[in-house]
């Protein structure tokens, strides 16, 4: 990354975050909830970038995950009673394990071994909602109205909830894009790449695999916490297959193995329906099984990296070195697979 | 004690039919996957589309079973449209690509359906007669034997097609190996083809024999796709024979679970397959027919 571009970058990025932080105090409170909303799901696309696109395994199950950390919020806050930062760590940690406990068997799978497994995740979360009513309130769901605004802020809810889901959001971002851009992201691309290559370096392909798929979930149980926050409810609704499916095609369409991409596939998630004038659900479906179809027809790598590519073009052009080899915009990684690797 | 055999014979033999469905899907999953490598998560998908084909043809007036036999030519060719539009354009990418663009085809098909055809339950016409057989106490339904038998049938058609015909012949070519079968002269191609409409053919005898039981709407098959992906995964998914005995196992385990064991009752019964899949590979990890892969650098 030359300087110029990574001043660039990080001007963007401050100007972003300045843009964030007023914006809420001047638009409604649809908007401010629309927005938390997105940073919600771009959490749980994060969290399946981390083991489809880092580590090359389709997961289908991420809303089951995500249902299990909505779920750990409503019921550790509106019926044990526990506070808010205890029940947030009770809805990382517990799909995490659950997550470890179901990677186990699935990567020793061949193939798409773990895809085949996460499929029965959500149907069986499902069917655990429904069948322990007692403790999920079955069908109808849960209410947890936890946010509220302390009164030292003088915010609304809305706002309130706006930037605690920002900023656990962020903080969320930030820890995954140092992961990958360093050991677990340089040890999941060379397993990605070639497995052989990974395990003759020392490399468990199977024990990263499976941190991977851990981390996933427990993204996706954390963007569960966050959903109960903004939306205070959850249901199995929010656990079924059609979600995974959907966070999957907004990741493909977003960028796989990019942090931005995930961003992207979490604004795509939310806006596609309202951009397309309906919330009827149906449409929905065929609209980003069609924006899925569509992208990896033409650009197979995201909308992130067709940004990227451009960018360079756009960058080298201006630099009077003309349009440049498609290179370091096709390389999803900063490192080449057979880069000195550390030992595990 | 004579009330308790009759029941667990009945349960048995209730088993065997529904394992004969998730059969009929892991056999078009195989058919697939032996095709082009692809674990088609869209077959269900498919399989529902060629379902509610069948739902409009009797509902313009044809009998069941011609229905259903329209619906099967219909997939034949929708199958291997699928595989000439969709899929072709993946095969030369990684896997990982392919498998997710069966995903935006299962998006894809699903809205489509419920644009179409609607998301209210629909009741399907009963394939076989409602009647019941006696014998020594236990009574079977026709429609469980009906669909037993179906399955027999199909795997001993595409037995003797897969071995017994040059289109087979030419079939199991391609699917070990697609450069050396084209430098042969196979039209590499058309078989791809032929491979998923046959796959999409059996998906539609598959959703044809569900959909008298669970009411036909789009998202009729997501339950099933499991077990037969379980079922293709115990059988270790390149082995027509296996994915069948493994569907009849999960079929049979899963009845027999809900029924004597309270914790799983009816609801949970869809964990069945996939704790019993977990037994298996941290056993076999190849599947029960798999053979072991030898990974070359």
């Amino acid at each position: 990354m030359n300087h110029p571009r990574r001043r660039l970058r990080l001007a963007a990025l401050a100007a972003g975050i300045v843009v964030l932080a007023i914006l809420p105090l001047n638009s409604t409170a649809y908007t401010n909830y629309q927005i938390a909303l997105v940073a919600t799901y771009a959490v749980a696309i994060l969290g399946l970038n981390l083991v489809s696109g880092y580590a090359g395994q389709i997961s289908l199950g991420q809303s089951a995950f995500f249902g299990l950390g909505g779920y750990c919020a409503a019921i550790a806050t509106a019926r044990a009673g526990w506070p808010l930062p205890a029940s947030f760590l009770l809805a990382c940690v517990l799909p995490a394990a659950v997550g470890l406990l179901v990677a186990i068997p699935a990567v020793r799978l061949r193939g798409h071994g773990l895809a085949i497994f996460t499929l029965a995740l959500p149907l069986i979360g499902v069917a655990l909602a429904k069948r322990f009513n007692g403790l999920t309130g079955g069908t109808e769901g849960r209410v947890a109205q936890i946010a509220r605004a302390p009164a030292w802020t003088g915010l609304d809810t809305d706002q309130w909830t706006y930037y605690v889901v920002l900023a656990i959001a962020g903080a969320l971002f930030l820890l995954a894009r140092n992961m990958v851009t360093g050991r677990l992201g340089r040890a999941l691309a060379t397993i990605r790449e070639n497995e052989v290559v990974a395990v003759s370096m020392g490399i468990s392909a199977r024990r990263y695999k499976g941190l991977a798929f851990s981390l996933a979930a427990g993204y996706g149980g954390a963007a569960g916490w966050l959903y109960v926050y903004t939306i205070g409810f959850v249901s199995p609704v929010e656990m079924e297959f059609l979600l995974s499916i959907n966070l999957l095609a907004m990741m493909i369409v977003g960028g796989m193995g990019s942090v931005l991409g995930s961003l992207l596939g979490g604004v795509l998630y939310v806006y596609v329906p309202i951009v397309a004038g309906t919330v009827d659900p149906v449409r929905t479906t065929l609209l980003y099984g069609a924006i899925l179809l569509l992208v990896l027809f033409t650009a197979p790598g995201g909308i992130a990296r067709a940004l990227r590519r451009t960018g360079d073009r756009l960058g080298d052009s201006r630099a009077g070195r003309g349009p440049g080899p498609p290179g370091p915009g096709a390389a999803p990684r900063a490192e080449p697979a057979a880069s000195p690797l550390p030992r595990t | 004690m004579e009330g308790a055999a009759v029941r667990a014979v009945q349960q048995i033999v209730d088993g065997l039919a529904t394992g004969s469905i998730y059969g009929a899907l892991a056999l078009a999953l195989v058919l697939a996957h032996r095709a082009t490598g692809v674990v088609n998560f869209a077959q269900g998908q498919m399989a529902v589309v060629s379902t509610f084909v069948a739902w409009s043809l009797t509902r313009g007036g044809l009998g069941v079973i011609v229905a259903v036999a329209g619906a099967i030519a219909f997939s034949l060719v929708f199958g291997a449209a699928v595989e000439r539009l969709v899929m072709r354009r993946f095969e030369r990418e990684t896997p990982l690509i392919a498998v997710v663009a069966t995903v935006g085809l299962l998006l894809l098909l699903n809205g489509l359906s419920s644009l179409i055809w609607g998301y209210d339950l629909k009741a399907f016409p009963p394939v076989f007669s409602g009647g019941t057989l006696r014998a020594g106490g236990a009574a079977v339904s026709v429609t469980a034997l009906g669909t037993f038998l179906v399955l027999v049938a199909v795997v001993l058609v595409l037995y003797v097609l897969m071995m017994r015909t040059r289109l087979g012949l030419a079939l199991r070519a391609v699917a070990d190996n697609p450069d050396s079968s084209a430098l042969s002269g196979l039209p590499v191609g058309n078989l791809l083809m032929v491979g998923w409409g046959l796959a999409a053919g059996l998906g539609a005898i598959a959703g044809c024999l569900v959909a008298p039981k669970l009411y036909l709407d789009p998202n009729m098959l997501a339950g099933v796709l499991v077990y037969a992906l379980a079922a293709a995964v115990l059988g270790g998914f390149d082995s027509p024979l296996g994915a069948v005995v493994a569907a009849w196992i999960i079929g049979v385990s899963e009845n027999l679970a809900a029924t004597y064991i309270d914790l799983i009752g009816n609801d949970l019964r869809i964990s069945v397959p996939l704790l019993l899949t977990v037994l298996v590979l941290l056993l076999r990890p190849q599947g029960l027919f798999g053979r072991r892969e030898v990974v070359r650098v």
